[in-house]
């Protein structure tokens, strides 16, 4: 029996989009890498990144190459990374949890974040010996841990899931209010602030590795469960009639979502609607399967992410606006057209 | 440590700053001011000719200063990008809050400015070893000094090679405290201060100056002590417990800032005096309220002009000798 | 092709919900599970089709413990339809056929023609094969309904499990459902709510009370006025109807 053409062409579409959005990420680095508050004419751009690359060795200023190779192209590849593995985590939390409002935070995670980043900021817990990002992702671990008690593992099914990780939202957040408010002065309540909306300014080379590492595991292993994740679609009863071993699947893919999350959120912060929107967008352009949904969603979380970035540091010369608020500037319109069409959906 | 003789700076001048040896091969020309109290000891020190960039300000510039900072590019009021100070190709950079440069920053790493050859000083205040009598919960156990900020504006006229001005404004500094202190008499009643930085709204509990923080050191440099025994920096309370504490002085902050509409030192004085309970205060009946820099309540070098300003007012209203 | 359930006993806390339940289910045959809510009967299907683990006792498919067989290799000879199965989600209605072959390929198995027949087999028997592009959120109740049971019927198992299967269907897509289970050739153990469907269209019916066997048998035989007063509390009469002579439930008002 052949496949209809329906499905031949689709297969050449997918593979298109792919490769369009490839280019588009390489666009968009190559925008980010060329805007900045020190003007850098364009000739310089390409070829401080050359030097770099060992491909040429032209005398340039030493400023202009390490803005650019240092600050501006690792940058641009972390925020690629961030938005390809939050995007990841979004669809794995939606398809798990069966709800098209899910996204990476529902466990918790940015909560327990912000809590180990104002224990390590205003309570200098650790001494010195835990740096701020080490103190986020413990404390996003203790979001998960919790979340994982509270919901009975995995035998408790999707709502109590959810149900658990918005008490663990409270709880972490609860906890950072009471930190600012009984230990820290203003000054550090205004930086705890600034961290909890997230922004790129502080990576370098050292976070590209780590985040790149994750994000790619992430994607290698949640692919092995793509098939897995379709079966899902019905529920968990269904999965199981399917011979899939519906604890150790959930188990796995909660803790790979965690973990990248948790790395990604340690690093730059809170950065929201990233994990909720694009999953939909890759899912309107090539349908809810996972073995292809999980690299679109890869892709254009890559993109979205570059763009947004951006943007924050383009739209207001010398200052940068916190990303969180360029992806909800962009994220709340989304939202409500994925509202009002779950609306005349249902 | 004692300030080294006011001598000119032999270069290459080496310093241990925050666990790191940075080195001067010359004075620098181009400084930024990253952060306003940076900022304001650099123009203390008068090297206005000499920085070519200030960012961050939480409030408004010291009065006396304000006509040599006009003179220095401001580059912006909020957290600066790390590219557009490199755009003013500065040679040196001085920082005093860990959000603006350090490992945790987001503008900028002490690295990156390495990377291009520029040196960087971070205030001693925000270095590990020097937090000294700060313990982890943000408490102070010890009455903060002025010890750090001498070390302060000693290192960075040194730098500079200024020392003498640097070693000339220490002096005056400690005159106009030992002459706060000796403005005092002997056998006056110790004043008990409360200082009420602000309050998100009438109702809600109020930000004050804890007992060891810069309020606390106000206090006991007029003589008196502070009313608030928390010895967290920024104590929250609310009416009820400050009236407990029963003050003979509210000291209410003076803020630039427009977050709140008790940020104005017009609004806290109307509260004082139309509340029903607060009004009955000793201190508000005897209409003993001064009004302060609120910046003077973080331990900066804007912390002595405020002790000398509430001093001022004090003597004025005859509470004070 | 035969499923066994032998002694099943399974508890909640302190309550017994299937108590000691024994029979075998006829290959080939169309078994109807009957019984009032709280019964037992949902939990007596999901021991069935191994997705809840006895306390006691074991269920076998043609002599083999199911507790021992994996999970993947009870999903290549069980399939199970829930109630009322939602999602989301727009797949299509190939692709959630197509679910069905999970338990025979492995991670890395490419689709084979294999693959493909029983996908376009399971279509046709279900009457969709004219509708395998169709989106799941544009079909009735009736179609979704024959959607899983095609899904499961990629499988290519050789028992069937079904849970109320037309709970919430119209008449029309009722007796559909009906008729398309029964005409299977495959073993396939049907929990249903009406007694007449039950009557109409089961080789074999067993009727649970307070998780134990009551009765067993052929409709004819089990279905009486006097099981209908003790199980289920209604008065009716029982008549072997002529027109497809099996018993006809008159219920009385």
């Amino acid at each position: 029996m052949n496949p209809e053409n329906g499905a031949l062409d689709t297969k050449a579409l997918f593979a298109c989009l792919m490769l369009a959005s490839l280019a588009a990420i390489g666009l968009a680095i190559g925008l980010s890498v060329g805007i900045g508050d020190l003007p850098v004419p364009l000739g310089t751009t390409f070829t401080a990144i050359t030097n770099r690359l060992g491909w040429t060795s032209v005398e340039i200023d030493r400023v202009y190459e390490t803005v650019i190779w240092d600050y501006r192209l690792s940058r641009a590849l972390v925020a690629a990374f961030c938005g390809a593995g939050l995007a990841l985590s979004g669809a794995i939390m939606q398809s798990l949890l069966r709800n098209p409002l899910a996204e990476p935070y529902v466990l918790g995670i940015s909560a327990g974040a912000s809590t180990g980043a104002v224990a390590i900021i205003i309570l200098g817990l650790g001494g010195g010996a835990l740096s701020l990002s080490g103190g986020a992702f413990l404390g996003a671990f203790a979001a998960f841990c919790f979340v994982a008690l509270l919901s009975n593992g995995t035998r408790g099914g999707a709502d109590r899931t959810i149900l658990a990780g918005v008490a663990a939202s409270q709880l972490f957040n609860a906890t950072t209010s009471y930190i600012v408010t009984t230990s820290g002065n203003a000054q550090q309540a205004r930086d705890v602030m600034f961290w909890l909306l997230g922004s790129f300014g502080g990576v370098r080379w050292p976070e590209f590795m780590l985040v790149s590492v994750v994000v790619s595991i992430g994607l290698v292993a949640c692919l092995c469960y793509a098939r897995t994740l379709d079966t899902f679609a019905f529920g968990d009863e269904t999965a199981a009639s399917l011979g899939v071993n519906v604890d150790r699947a959930r188990i796995v893919l909660f803790a790979l979502t965690a973990m990248m999350t948790a790395t990604i959120v340690s690093m730059v912060g809170s950065i929201g609607f990233v994990g909720l929107i694009v999953p939909h967008t890759a899912r309107a352009l090539v349908g809810p399967l996972h073995v292809r949904l999980l690299p679109a969603c890869m892709l254009i979380g890559a993109v979205f992410m570059v763009l947004a970035d951006v943007a924050s540091r383009a739209l207001i010369p010398q200052q940068v606006l916190p990303i969180g608020v360029v992806t909800a500037l962009v994220g709340v319109p989304f939202f409500s057209i994925i509202l009002y069409r779950l609306q005349r959906a249902s | 440590m004692t300030p080294l003789a006011a001598a000119p700076t032999s270069y290459p001048l080496t310093l241990d700053n925050c666990g790191a040896k940075v080195t001067f091969q010359r004075a620098p020309q181009r400084a930024i001011g990253l952060g306003q109290n940076s900022a304001e000891i650099m123009l203390l020190l008068g090297l206005q000719n000499r920085m070519v960039g200030t960012a961050f300000w939480p409030s408004k510039v010291l009065p006396q200063l304000a006509e040599t900072n006009a003179k220095v590019k401001l580059l912006t009021v909020e957290f600066p990008t790390f590219e557009s100070m490199l755009a003013e190709r500065p040679d040196f950079v001085a920082a005093a809050l860990p959000t603006l440069l350090g490992p945790s920053s987001k503008v900028a790493k002490r690295g990156d400015f390495e990377r291009v050859g520029v040196p960087s000083y971070l205030s001693p205040g925000t270095c590990l070893e020097t937090k000294g009598s700060k313990d982890a919960y943000g408490n102070r156990a010890q009455l903060w000094s002025m010890e750090v900020l001498y070390r302060e504006i000693d290192e960075l006229s040194r730098i500079f090679d200024v020392a003498d001005r640097g070693q000339a404004l220490i002096a005056d500094f400690k005159t106009r405290e030992a002459a706060l202190r000796a403005s005092v008499t002997p056998g006056d009643k110790k004043l008990s201060y409360v200082f009420w930085f602000s309050s998100p709204s009438p109702s809600a509990d109020a930000y004050l100056g804890g007992k060891n923080g810069a309020s606390g050191f106000i206090a006991n440099l007029l003589g008196g002590r502070n009313a608030i025994g928390a010895e967290a920096e920024w104590p929250t309370l609310g009416w009820e417990s400050i009236i407990a504490a029963k003050p003979d002085v509210i000291v209410v902050a003076s803020l630039d800032r427009n977050r709140w509409e008790l940020d104005k030192p017009e609004a806290k004085i109307k509260f004082l005096k139309t509340d029903p309970a607060v009004s009955q205060l000793a201190a508000v009946r005897n209409k003993a309220i001064v009004v302060m820099d609120g910046q003077a309540m973080n331990p900066t070098v804007r912390t002595l002009y405020g002790a000398e300003h509430v001093a001022q007012q004090l003597k004025a209203l005859g509470l004070l000798k | 092709m035969s499923i066994t359930a032998e002694n099943l006993v399974w508890r909640i806390g302190s309550k017994t919900i299937v108590d000691r339940v024994s029979f075998v289910a006829e290959p080939g045959r169309m078994l109807g599970l009957l019984g009032p809510n709280g019964s037992g009967k949902t939990s007596l299907l999901r021991l069935l089709a191994g997705l809840k683990r006895p306390q006691s006792g074991r269920v076998l498919l043609d002599g083999s413990d199911l507790a021992s067989l994996g999970a993947r290799a009870v999903a290549r000879r069980v399939a199970f339809v829930e109630q009322h199965a939602t999602t989301s989600t727009n797949l299509r209605i190939a692709d959630i056929v197509r679910l069905g072959r999970f338990p025979h390929r492995s991670w890395l198995s490419r689709w084979t023609h294999a693959d493909d027949s029983a996908v376009d087999e399971a279509l046709l028997r279900a009457g969709l094969q004219d509708r395998r592009s169709d989106r799941w959120q544009s079909l009735s109740g009736g179609e979704k309904q024959r959607t899983h049971i095609a899904r499961a019927l990629a499988q290519t198992p050789t028992e069937l499990i079904l849970d109320e299967p037309t709970n919430h269907l119209d008449i029309q897509h009722q007796i559909g459902v009906l008729k398309l289970v029964a005409n299977l050739p495959i073993t396939s153990v049907v929990a249903l709510h009406d007694l007449n469907h039950a009557a109409m269209f089961c080789d074999a019916v067993i009727v649970m009370q307070h998780g134990k066997i009551v009765a067993s048998g052929a409709p004819d035989v089990v279905i009486t006025e006097a099981l209908l007063r003790d199980v289920f509390s209604v008065e009716a009469r029982v008549e072997t109807s002529p027109h497809h002579q099996r018993p006809c439930i008159h219920y009385l008002r």
